[in-house]
């Protein structure tokens, strides 16, 4: 009797004619996440098998399945022989214990000697003799017993559902860049985007010997672990010393943090052409801090003309934290680390810092020379 | 690469490390067997502790007993040495010691601490004030690793004892041992040492014991180290700790003259640009600050000149400043810019004059961009 699991998908059956496509992109997604383990992937009427896997993986092949956006549910069943008793004795693991129960049979292969129907009585009669404390209620049962009857003389039994992370295939929903920092926002916001499908670049601005290494292996760790879900393979990281330098040097210090977002957005925006990426992708809070009122956004979003997508914009700091937690950024995120150096750092900033000031204070920069150098710091890092 | 960190650990001692190497892998025995091996081993062992503790110690009065490191050797003192009532430490106790003494809250001992000087060293009459009846243990370390600052341990000790003379007296030495000429006096009861600080290996350390002091183990188990501190030897660790000290003792006199000469000059040259805020004290540790700096960033900004240093602050908003300078009394502008620059035996005249260029190149770029 082999354990196999069976994966049933979220969104995917809406696509009506680009539902072939949807489905070849998930079929990917799948195979990827199970990446070096031996396994094999069917699919079968709407839904996809993994067999063959080394059992003592199950486990680790369920949990990265259950990273993977698209997965509505999945159940780790049986692969059994398609005779009665074979049948049974798969559904006696997988089969609850006392409480109400029905049995759903399913019969693909239709040369069977007995139907449906026959099959699943069957196999309820027998649970109900072996377990007495078994109920049968075919219209609310508490559990349900599968059974799916294929050709080659063999079936498949499973007994519960786990959710799968929902949302489309990455890849579907075009590619955005991600501005991540070692915070506890821009992972999630990643997360979010990748779940719609959308494929997720990363980039990561530093401002060595400002910020330390640390923070830098911190960006990494984050990213990997929002790669298992996004299944992005590297991230950018992109040197703003020169800028912060000069910001702090020639403009008002209320607007440090103002005008850096604006490099930031300036530098992001070149990179995500570079990239393709359609759109940048922030954590950005609405009032979470000083540079994320709605004057804060819109000076960052002045200086571009991809969208910028702020997932976050509506979440209340709490409701980021436990989506963190879900995804497994959290503890990374809290580790003490510096994205900014205290001497740039200004004592009150703006909250409300009005357009034409802004660019007053910033017309006493090379724009354009500050962010060709820092892009010309850019570095790849394959994850 | 010049690497003056060297109060944070030193570059491992070559000839020592493969002395010690040969040996362990020669002789891979358990020091407790009751074979052979075993008693050879042990007998090495034995040398080592005895050369280890000759350096500073009479072996008839002190007795020396190996640990995992400086940490282990204070906790060990602080926490089975402070048994009731209350217990005094220097404000510029190292982390080991401090928090260790915060720990003794939770166990029914009240942890005073006493001010320092300018300089790092403690305000011995305050240190003095705090001391009474209810004393079960007072810590004063020997060199501050922050300054360098020098605290007469034996002077303090005395004037401990005569207030109270049930009180146990303990001195941390992990920036000492190898590095200052002093012999433990009677009425020091406990000193602590690190291997890694004059070229042994991180995770070999010892603690001295007065040996007619009763103190309880902290680590428990098989019984080694004469029941005081269990877990099978470090035979590696120590015969390297043997070795490496041996040639740090052979030459401490004239290391000391030279280093001072040295550290004195160094800070001449950082004087313009730097203020420098231990001019005396122990020659193997200058701290300066680069007013309104930060210590962090000028660290890396030396890295990336081959120039490696220690720092007293970091560029974080919490916990940005260090607890020793600070309590020496400077303000945050002095604070935000310590960067202590740490000698070694190995220290040359060369490296002095490039690391003096290095330090002001940086001071002058940081004060320029910020």
């Amino acid at each position: 009797m082999e354990k196999v699991i069976i994966i049933r998908y979220a969104e995917i059956h809406l696509k009506g004619k680009n539902r072939g496509y949807f489905e070849r992109v998930f079929a990917v997604n799948l195979e990827k996440s199970l990446k070096g383990m031996r396994h094999e992937l069917h699919r079968m009427s709407g839904r996809w098998l993994v067999e063959k896997f080394d059992q003592a993986q199950a486990e680790e092949i369920e949990t990265r399945i259950s990273r993977v956006f698209g997965v509505h549910s999945y159940s780790l069943g049986y692969l059994v022989g398609s005779e009665l008793d074979e049948i049974y004795a798969g559904v006696r693991l997988v089969a609850p214990r006392e409480g109400t129960f029905k049995v759903e049979t399913h019969r693909g292969y239709k040369r069977y000697p007995m139907t449906s129907p026959e099959i699943s009585a069957a196999i309820g009669g027998r649970l109900i003799h072996d377990f007495p404390a078994l109920r049968v209620d075919v219209h609310t049962p508490q559990n349900t017993v599968y059974i799916d009857v294929r050709e080659n003389g063999a079936a498949l039994v499973f007994g519960s559902f786990e959710s799968g992370a929902g949302g489309m295939p990455v890849g579907t929903a075009g590619r955005g860049l991600l501005l991540i920092s070692g915070g506890i926002d821009s992972p999630v916001a990643g997360y979010m985007m990748a779940k719609r499908g959308m494929t997720v670049e990363l980039l990561h601005f530093h401002s060595y010997p400002y910020t330390n290494e640390g923070a830098k292996e911190k960006v990494i760790t984050l990213a990997r672990i929002l790669s298992k879900y996004s299944l992005t393979a590297r991230i950018t990281t992109v040197k703003m010393t020169e800028i912060q330098e000069s910001i702090h040097k020639h403009c008002a210090e209320e607007l440090n943090v103002t005008l850096l977002r604006r490099f930031m957005f300036r530098v992001a925006e070149r990179i995500a052409r570079a990239r393709k990426a359609q759109c940048l992708v922030t954590g950005e809070s609405l009032g979470q801090v000083a540079s994320q009122t709605m004057e804060g956004l819109a000076s960052s979003n002045a200086v571009v003309t991809l969208p910028v997508l702020r997932p976050l914009i509506g979440f209340d700091k709490e409701e980021i934290i436990t989506l963190a937690k879900k995804i497994g950024t959290f503890e990374t995120s809290i580790l003490p680390y510096e994205d900014c150096c205290t001497v740039f750092l200004p004592e009150f900033p703006a909250i409300k810092p009005k357009l034409d000031y802004i660019e007053r204070e910033e017309s006493k920069l090379d724009v354009e020379t500050l962010v060709n150098n820092a892009l010309s710091t850019a570095e790849i890092i394959d994850l | 690469m010049i690497y003056f960190d060297n109060a944070a650990t030193t570059r491992p001692d070559g000839a020592a490390f493969d002395k010690a190497a040969q040996y362990t892998r020669e002789n891979f025995f358990n020091p407790s067997a009751s074979y052979g091996g075993g008693f050879l081993v042990h007998g090495a062992l034995e040398e080592a502790r005895s050369a280890l503790l000759s350096h500073v110690a009479d072996p008839a009065k002190f007795a020396l007993y190996f640990t995992s490191g400086g940490t282990e050797a204070d906790n060990h003192a602080v926490l089975c040495g402070a048994r009731r009532g209350n217990a005094v430490a220097s404000a510029g106790e190292h982390a080991a010691v401090e928090r260790a003494f915060n720990e003794l809250k939770n166990r029914g001992v009240e942890p005073r601490f006493a001010p320092l000087n300018r300089d790092g060293s403690v305000d011995t009459d305050r240190l003095l004030s705090l001391v009474d009846g209810q004393t079960s243990l007072v810590s004063v370390m020997h060199v501050n690793n922050e300054t360098g600052a020098v605290n007469d341990v034996a002077a303090i000790a005395r004037a401990v004892k005569k207030k109270n003379p049930r009180t146990l007296f303990m001195s941390d030495g992990v920036q000492a041992y190898g590095k200052l000429a002093f012999r433990l006096t009677d009425e020091i009861d406990l000193y602590t040492v690190s291997a890694h600080k004059i070229g042994g290996l991180k995770g070999t350390g010892a603690l001295i014991k007065r040996k007619s002091l009763a103190l309880p183990p902290f680590v428990h188990g098989g019984g080694q180290e004469g029941g005081m501190r269990s877990g099978t030897e470090n035979i590696f660790g120590i015969l390297d700790f043997r070795y490496a000290a041996e040639k740090k003792f052979a030459s401490l006199g004239a290391d000391g003259v030279r280093l001072a000469e040295y550290k004195k000059r160094l800070a001449s040259a950082l004087s313009a640009r730097y203020t420098v805020l231990s001019s005396e004290g122990s020659p193997y540790i200058l701290t300066v600050s680069l007013e309104g700096g930060r210590g962090e960033v000028l660290q890396r900004m030396l890295w990336d000149r081959g120039v490696v240093v220690g720092t007293g602050s970091a560029c974080s908003s919490k916990h940005r400043h260090s607890r020793v300078i600070a309590a020496c009394g400077y303000g945050e502008k002095i604070l935000d810019g310590v960067l202590r620059i740490s000698f070694s035996a190995e220290t040359t005249e060369e490296e002095i004059g490039r690391a003096a260029v290095a330090l002001d190149e940086v001071a002058r770029e940081f004060t320029d961009k910020v």
